[in-house]
């Protein structure tokens, strides 16, 4: 194998990976912008998608772009409704409202154990075969993976940019005050944002499922990765989680290639803390501090 | 130590028979908990079990509550456990020191390194903190795992030798809970001790209102290194004796979820108390063999603790006894 290969498998992998933290850490860093809550029940609810997705093509035989839809419907649904309820208290009390997802994440994880075992399920893939996309041999289901994650993410911008609900989102992300006074709900965006938010993770959940096993333990390794992209992004900065995202994924992929993959996860926690502490608003977007 | 005090008093001078009233509380207190504490000396092994790595808690978990205090909470306290604990055993099994010493050494280098960390770390506020002491917990574990000409890596250091100190070896459970009865009271006392004195109050002060607080000329980022160091120290030893005591580390024992429980008996016991940490330790060590074979129906019931407990009683359980000990640090400046 030539050096070109080798590179061009890295890239492919790199950006599928980079497109998973891509979507949770825009998940994450809207429930912080919206809610200034540090949510450490993504992870559960990456968990959650991807047995949703399971669930839905093993056990009702439904079409996999119909099992990604009906998660991340479902997990908008349960999500505003646990805003609604358990988190509406905890709005804005960062440290509170931290430990309260903390018990989230412990009950989520928990109930996903008692009722699908321990024991992880492997998902049948997407699509057969393989095709070459400019030299590199690709299996067809990882594109087809890769090709929802970016229409998720298309749609995702132009709710975002366009819609009425997607800008008044923006709007309470921004300044909630100031939202406010110009009419905006709270009483509506805030589990919105939450749910959105959180069905995000689920939508990343249930399009990996595919290609990595399915147990409730899946849950950790999305959410470190989510909170580490959002600081390199700047916590609460949509822009700098995207671009963070595809970047870790690619640096990632690429340093799995040239050094040993626990160099490269303790060379990015050591940015990663390194960024904290010079540039808390993040090396690309402009969070906030 | 005011009770014996008062009680002199209340014998000699009429006028302090009505405060005579507030005394048997803390009269029946005294022997009650003495009770308490030799109990499990004569309940046999397994509660003897249970009763040393409740006061083990109890060390740790005031420790972090130093921390918390100063208006600083460490989502990375299991990391400075595993230093102690890694510190110590390394510089036996490799190093070949004496037991007694590099327990020594364990202490003075969790010490120093809290120093160092919290010296830069500490200028983050809120959530950034809590990230950053997460980060480094993962780090530490990732580093420990991969080192594995030192650490052993995954499979762990197992076969610890015993205790040491000075000739007096703590090699039965017994003669161990003593010991671990005893850092458990010290620390209790340091606390206390610390919160009664001024700079105990300037702590606290520091987390009321930390631009207050510098501004009437405390320096913000000095008293929380204290409070950071203190607590760091409190789980360094809680390191040194747990890895003396179970005999076997690894990085899983000092996992994120050895933190989330810290932090889970801290809030349920009540985070601005000085019994508190003592409470949730108390309370929720034993709590598993309540739900022995069902893990998951224990952790579900922590997490819905925590949920519960946040939401109708932030100031934990501790807060339900109108206790003096809770008022007083209610009312406190």
């Amino acid at each position: 194998m030539d050096w070109s290969v080798l590179l061009g498998q890295a890239t492919v992998n790199g950006l599928i990976v980079g497109l998973l933290y891509l979507l949770m850490a825009v998940g994450f860093t809207l429930v912080f912008g919206v809610m200034r809550m540090v949510n450490f029940a993504h992870g559960e609810f990456y968990m959650l998608g991807a047995f949703g997705a399971y669930l839905c093509t093993s056990v009702l035989g439904l079409p996999f772009l119909a099992a990604v839809a009906l998660s991340f419907v479902a997990a908008v649904l349960v999500g505003s409704l646990l805003e609604a309820v358990l988190l509406k208290p905890f709005r804005k009390d960062e440290l509170n409202g931290m430990i309260v997802t903390i018990g989230l994440a412990l009950i989520l994880q928990n109930l996903a154990l008692m009722s699908f075992g321990p024991d992880p399920v492997s998902m049948a893939p997407v699509a057969d075969g393989t095709s070459t996309v400019a030299g590199v041999v690709v299996a067809n289901s990882r594109i087809y993976v890769v090709a929802f994650a970016i229409g998720v993410l298309a749609l995702l911008y132009f709710f975002l940019r366009f819609s009425k609900p997607g800008r008044a989102l923006r709007a309470v992300v921004e300044d909630p005050e100031t939202a406010a006074v110009q009419g905006i709900r709270g009483r509506i965006y805030y589990p919105l944002g939450f749910g959105i938010g959180v069905g995000l993770a689920a939508t990343a959940g249930a399009l990996m499922a595919p290609l990595f096993s399915v147990s409730p333990f899946i849950g950790s390794t999305p959410l470190l990765k989510a909170f580490m992209v959002v600081i390199l992004g700047g916590l609460g900065s949509i822009p700098g989680a995207a671009v963070a995202g595809l970047a870790l994924g690619l640096v990632e992929s690429y340093s799995a290639l040239f050094f040993s993959a626990s160099t490269a996860d303790m060379t990015i926690f050591v940015l990663v803390m390194l960024v904290m502490l010079l540039m808390p608003r993040g090396l690309i977007g402009r969070g906030e501090v | 130590m005011s009770a014996s005090g008062s009680s002199n008093t209340s014998m000699t001078s009429p006028s302090a028979r009505v405060r005579a009233w507030r005394l048997p509380m803390s009269a029946w207190l005294v022997p009650l908990a003495l009770a308490a504490a030799c109990a499990p000396l004569f309940a046999g092994q397994f509660v003897l079990h249970l009763a040393v790595f409740t006061c083990l808690n109890v060390l740790i978990v005031n420790g972090l509550s130093v921390i918390d205090r100063s208006g600083q909470l460490s989502f990375g306290h299991s990391a400075f456990v595993a230093i102690g604990a890694y510190v110590s055993v390394l510089l036996t099994t490799k190093a070949g020191f004496g037991i007694g010493l590099s327990a020594g050494i364990a202490l003075l280098a969790t010490v120093l390194f809290s120093l160092c960390l919290g010296w830069v770390i500490l200028r983050l506020k809120g959530v950034y903190f809590v990230l950053v002491t997460f980060a480094f917990a993962e780090l530490l574990r990732l580093v420990l795992l991969d080192w594995q000409a030192l650490t052993e890596g995954a499979s762990g250091i197992a076969g610890i030798p015993p205790l040491e100190i000075l000739g007096l070896s703590f090699d039965s459970r017994a003669k161990f809970y003593v010991l671990a009865l005893v850092a458990a009271c010290l620390s209790v006392a340091l606390v206390f001790h610390m919160f009664r004195r001024p700079l105990g109050r300037a702590v606290d002060a520091v987390c009321e209102n930390a631009a207050l607080a510098e501004s009437t000329g405390l320096s913000v980022l000095r008293l929380q290194l204290v409070a950071f160091v203190i607590g760091c120290a409190m789980a360094g030893v809680g390191g040194v004796l747990t890895a003396r005591y179970v005999g076997f580390i690894s990085p899983e024992s000092f996992n994120t979820g050895v933190s989330v429980a810290y932090i889970t008996m801290l809030v349920i016991g009540g985070r601005r108390s000085l019994w508190g940490p003592l409470v949730g330790a108390l309370v929720l060590t034993p709590l598993p063999e309540l739900f022995r074979g069902a893990v998951q129906t224990q952790h579900i019931f922590y997490g819905a603790a925590l949920i519960l407990i946040l939401r109708f009683l932030p100031g934990g359980i501790v807060s339900l006894a109108s206790g003096s000990a809770w008022r007083r640090s209610k009312e406190a400046p």
